[in-house]
């Protein structure tokens, strides 16, 4: 199959790597299906979650392990047997950024992870029961962070 | 702002046709509420609301992914020993 995407032009991609959110994404409840694209090639930390429907509408996410290696987030059990899952270390995570210029004011939410069964592609977006995450964390909160742990 | 007290099994009235009545309470500070009100009025946890609003704002980026992946970069490479 091909489709516009909003950062990579026309791609050709296989159905079975389309995401299916059966709810869509808050605030975005009819978009369905999308793809995650890595931007690197060589890493998987910054990836394009990309609607298969519109073109134009494409999120930016993180892999918020490689931010947070203590990102631990927790999925209430009927939020795991929805995903289909027993335990949420068996979901990917990925965190959606809000793109800010300058860039180092841009922010993760790591509050409403994107959580994907990788042997179902179905996802979902779930809003964590943890206040220790927030919808709005600074990039450079990590960077002051992983400064610290080497020093 | 108003604040106000009520009991489990007590409600209150917003305006004529909106109830809001406490239901259960538990241990952990959980409350449970009922709400009465029209169909056509939207009701939503609030989290829900700011979780919609991060969304809008995350699909409209201000700068390019690329120039947040260069700053990534910079960051491991700040990182590295």
């Amino acid at each position: 199959m091909e489709i516009q995407t909003k950062y990579f032009g026309t791609i050709e991609y296989d159905v079975k790597d389309v995401l299916h959110f059966e709810d869509g994404l808050f605030g975005f409840e009819t978009e369905n299906l999308f793809l995650l694209l890595p931007f690197a090639e060589s890493e998987a930390t910054l990836l394009c979650l990309q609607s298969t429907k519109t073109p134009s509408l494409a999120f930016v996410v993180m892999n918020p392990f490689s931010l947070d290696p203590n990102y631990a987030p927790i999925l209430p059990e009927n939020e795991l047997k929805a995903m289909g899952v027993s335990r949420s270390q068996d979901l990917c995570f990925y965190v959606l950024c809000v793109v800010r210029n300058p860039v180092s004011k841009s922010t993760v939410n790591l509050k409403c992870p994107v959580v994907i069964n990788d042997e179902t592609q179905e996802a979902a977006q779930v809003i964590l029961d943890m206040p220790e995450y927030t919808m709005r964390h600074s990039l450079s909160e990590f960077r002051s962070r992983e400064a610290e742990g080497t020093c | 702002m108003l604040i106000l007290q009520r009991k489990v099994g007590e409600s209150l009235f917003i305006g004529e046709d909106i109830q809001v009545s406490v239901v259960s309470v538990d241990s952990g500070g959980r409350v449970r509420l009922a709400i009465d009100a029209p169909r056509t009025l939207s009701i939503l946890r609030s989290e829900l609301r700011s979780a919609m609003n991060v969304n809008q704002e995350a699909a409209q980026e201000e700068a390019t992914p690329l120039e947040l992946l260069n700053f990534l970069e910079e960051f491991a490479s700040h990182n590295d020993p």
